[in-house]
């Protein structure tokens, strides 16, 4: 047993990236579990709207620290309300008046039970109104994320193992000798992951529908054009793998390595005004944030393209510079002559 | 003209020279062997002629022109590792084939047709693979040790369908270290370090190379001398074969350690002339 033991340790020693990953996922998982995993909610974006917005503040005053006024119009009215809350730039609006009403955003879930424990202390003659998710179902907001979440396992592992395997058996170099141009092989390889991803698309959308009654009340055509470009990003991420790796193994530890943060920092499943700004920003670098956002806001708010421009414009601007990187370097394997490339590095 | 044809060609990885100033032509209807041992720069030739690495230096050209798309089209390749994939069968390995070069597929060998590729023996995957490399009717074939691991029957129909190929005016390139395989060759050009050693029929190959022949009833204590003293010793039944030596220095050798032997000359096989070429 001994022999077995200190095999073992040397073949563990040498194996680089696994060793990478021993140390590297603890503190990750540590860092991101103790400052980003939390469900407490420590700002919320507050807009005051309405005539009386310089008097006393019925919720606001009970914990100035809480609720950050991050809008005030005295000309606001409900429509300004929903709509600040529609477009993510506040999770509580105070329209003040006769009567005063506090309208929560029931997407952002954590924030909403917070500002409606307050709103048990508020005075009479103050109501509150929960838009887009009245019942603070989990499962409303949680399906649309998940969406993503499958998208990226399908788009990201499935398609790193399946490129990945042609150079683990060698038949890449089959593919590079016949008279096919890299753009084809490239097409011809993504395609069926492609269509696969949309119908999981469609399929983990129609169950979510219909098995929690998720509802859906946007625009079918920007909950289209959001899963493409998002599945256009993973797609990429599995090529970009695929392209760094020599196995299949390696491949699933980067796959790992790409989606792990996604999940726990993408605002999926712990809220990102729960974060703080040093964890926030990496949130801010992943493209399923970004989903997230967009598909929160298409099932759930009916929110129009005009107040999701960013988000969509982000998500095409990380599509494009992911899937081009991954192309071109998947092009470097079946073209070698062409420009000094991976099948060299492979010779040498 | 040439179907292939590299001036000079050179390959560079760092200080290290893989491939060092080789000119090869194969005409039509021609049957060329690199030979040479592991590391003797074949595969790295054959990768440069398949456009699958750049010359340092020097240059490659299929039928006149340099390694591209174009003459991929006229090129069937079968490499030591087959190029199918396992997880389809024959016939869907010979579809994908046929379908790339725009041409109808052609009957799969008998008996693997439906059959997972990753299911079938070493010698019918060659053949298959064989199969399909032909489907297009290339002008050149270009084949990595092609009948490595198969049995004698099957590496004998092998070969005859190579011939064939031949015949029909297809230029035939084979990278081998395998001395059967070279013997096939209408030409053979013997690579060691990089570097052409020889060229030409077996015969030119071998040349005047002798091997000095031990016979001995201690041939295994002839043998520990033979290895002691630096010489590279081939065992030929009770006999050894010492290729590139001298009498006087194998017969010195042995006198100093008391072993008796008879020591004698004989020609030198095309191993032995590959095992010289690399050693020395």
């Amino acid at each position: 047993m001994k022999a077995m033991i200190l095999k073992e340790f040397r073949q563990l020693r040498r194996d680089r990236r696994t060793v990478a990953m021993l140390v590297a996922i603890p503190i990750v998982l540590l860092t991101v579990f103790g400052y980003a995993a939390s469900f407490d909610i420590e700002r919320i974006p507050t807009a005051v709207l309405g005539p009386a917005v310089g008097t006393t503040n019925p919720l606001v005053d009970t914990q100035p620290d809480v609720f950050e006024i991050v809008h005030v119009d005295p000309a606001g009215t409900a429509d300004d309300a929903h709509d600040l809350l529609r477009d993510g730039k506040a999770i509580i609006a105070v329209v003040t008046g006769t009567p005063t009403t506090v309208y929560v955003d029931g997407t952002e879930i954590f924030a909403a039970q917070s500002a409606l424990r307050q709103a048990g202390s508020l005075p009479d003659g103050v109501r509150v109104e929960v838009l887009f998710n009245p019942e603070l179902s989990t499962a409303n907001i949680m399906v649309p994320g998940l969406i993503g979440f499958v998208l990226l396992a399908v788009g990201t592992i499935i398609t790193s193992l399946g490129v990945v395997k042609e150079r683990a058996e060698g038949t890449i170099e089959q593919l590079a000798v016949l008279p096919l141009k890299p753009r084809d092989v490239i097409l011809g390889k993504i395609a069926p992951y492609f269509l696969v991803g949309v119908l999981d698309l469609v399929l983990i959308t129609v169950v979510g529908l219909l098995l929690f009654d998720v509802p859906f009340r946007g625009s079918i055509l920007m909950f289209a054009v959001g899963g493409l470009l998002f599945l256009f990003v993973a797609l990429g991420f599995g090529v970009l793998i695929s392209t760094v790796s020599q196995s299949q193994g390696e491949a699933i530890q980067l796959a790992i390595m790409v989606m792990v943060p996604q999940i726990l920092l993408s605002g999926m499943i712990f809220p990102l005004t729960s974060m703080p700004l040093g964890v926030r920003w990496i949130s801010y670098c992943l493209p399923l944030t970004y989903f997230v956002q967009i598909m929160r806001g298409v099932f759930l708010k009916a929110a129009p393209f005009a107040s999701l421009t960013i988000p969509y414009l982000i998500l095409t601007l990380m599509a494009v510079a992911v899937f081009a990187l991954a192309v071109l370097r998947f092009r470097r394997d079946l073209a070698p002559t062409g420009r000094r490339g991976a099948a060299e590095e492979v010779a040498a | 003209m040439t179907v292939v044809e590299t001036r000079a060609v050179t390959r560079r990885f760092g200080s290290f020279t893989a491939v060092d100033a080789v000119d090869l032509e194969v005409g039509p209807g021609e049957v060329v062997g690199v030979l040479g041992a592991n590391g003797a720069g074949k595969t790295t030739l054959m990768r440069m002629i398949l456009g699958l690495l750049r010359p340092t230096s020097g240059s490659v050209t299929l039928f006149g022109e340099p390694p591209g798309r174009a003459t991929r089209l006229r090129i069937g390749y079968v490499p030591q590792s087959l190029g199918l994939w396992r997880d389809l069968t024959a016939a869907e390995n010979m579809e994908f084939s046929a379908g790339v070069f725009g041409v109808p597929p052609t009957d799969t060998p008998a008996g693997a047709g439906g059959r997972l590729v990753g299911n079938l023996s070493l010698g019918v995957q060659r053949r298959v693979a064989f199969a399909a490399a032909l489907q297009h009717r290339p002008d050149l074939l270009i084949l990595d040790e092609p009948t490595s691991g198969v049995a004698p029957l099957s590496r004998a129909r092998l070969w005859e369908e190579i011939r064939a190929q031949a015949e029909r005016g297809v230029a035939v390139l084979v990278t081998t270290h395998y001395m059967d395989e070279a013997r096939q060759a209408d030409r053979l050009i013997l690579m060691a370090r990089g570097t052409v050693v020889g060229r030409g029929s077996e015969r030119d190959i071998v040349g005047s190379l002798e091997a000095v022949v031990v016979t001995t009833d201690r041939w295994e204590a002839a043998f520990g001398v033979i290895e002691d003293a630096g010489l590279a010793a081939t065992l030929a039944g009770r006999a050894l074969r010492v290729p590139g030596a001298t009498t006087g220095e194998v017969g010195a050798a042995l006198r100093a350690a008391g072993v008796d032997a008879e020591v004698t000359t004989g020609h030198a096989t095309l191993e032995e002339a590959m095992v010289v070429a690399a050693t020395s």
